[in-house]
């Protein structure tokens, strides 16, 4: 068969759907609005990493981005004034709007240029072969990622406490 | 013996897409928060474009999935840092807006 219509379906909707949140995200004049429409294409790019066949970076996907992250940007969206009747955008708007779309076309026309493959394993998941790859040959980095978090926490921890000494 | 699916190039070009709304959003948005979302969406763009690759090039080791797990990493320390950073510059001037934040200009 040359084309699955039910993959195809559910790549048409996922697509729109992260399009749509994304230029949400970017247009909607609240800032809570944008953090939930963040949320909505985070789990809308979790359903293309199912598609992909990649069901355990979908799982990761959903806790870190849809809990941790959002909980983590919805926290700031408080801690910080909504000034409604502001001016949205800068004033380089119109500069950055040409610039981007001008850069999209040609990205999007070299997106095709790819070619295509057949998948590696049709089904089974990714979590064995992750896991294989993870903690054998990138453990040294796996365990230098965990430094860099425990760096970044207390480096958070720094700056917001910075004046109290 | 495997069932076709959707071409790996229209993963690739909604990547793009992804990638240059959030771009976009960087590049004209005031507040502070709007653009740190917009970074995370930038990420998740090139965590789109990882895995396509990574599940129709790659070997069967998965390496793409592996920089995908550290980016997610390095995504939790910058969005973590990089909400000290606006609230630290929001308790020193009351404004969240980047135009308005330029005392180390010159």
């Amino acid at each position: 068969m040359s084309f699955d219509v039910f993959h195809g379906v559910l790549f048409g909707v996922l697509a729109l759907a992260i399009v749509a949140g994304a230029l949400a995200v970017v247009l909607m004049p609240r800032i809570t609005q944008s953090a939930l429409f963040m949320a909505f294409t985070f789990l809308c790019v979790a359903g293309m990493f199912v598609l992909l066949g990649a069901e355990t970076m979908a799982a990761f996907q959903v806790l870190i981005y849809v809990g941790a992250i959002t909980v983590l940007i919805l926290y700031g969206v408080m801690f910080t004034p909504q000034r409604t009747g502001h001016a949205l955008f800068q004033t380089q708007t119109p500069w950055a709007a040409i610039f981007v779309a001008g850069l999209t076309l040609p990205a999007v026309v070299f997106a095709f240029s790819f070619r295509d493959a057949p998948l590696i394993r049709e089904f089974g998941g990714d979590l064995v072969p992750l896991g294989t790859s993870l903690f054998g040959e990138y453990a040294f980095a796996f365990e230098i990622a965990s430094v860099l978090l425990l760096a970044a926490m207390v480096g958070a921890i720094v700056l917001v406490k910075r004046d109290e000494d | 013996m495997t069932v076709s699916v959707v071409p790996l190039g229209w993963f690739i070009a909604l990547s793009a897409v992804l990638f240059f709304i959030a771009c976009a959003g960087v590049l004209m948005r005031r507040n502070a928060v709007v653009i740190l979302m917009c970074v995370e969406l930038m990420l998740n763009a090139a965590n789109l474009a990882f895995i396509a690759f990574s599940r129709r090039y790659g070997a069967a080791d998965e390496r793409g999935s592996v920089f995908v797990v550290f980016i997610f990493v390095i995504a939790a320390a910058e969005v973590a840092v990089g909400l000290a950073i606006v609230l630290a510059a929001y308790k020193n001037r009351p404004t969240v807006d980047v135009d308005e934040v330029r005392v180390l200009k010159g």
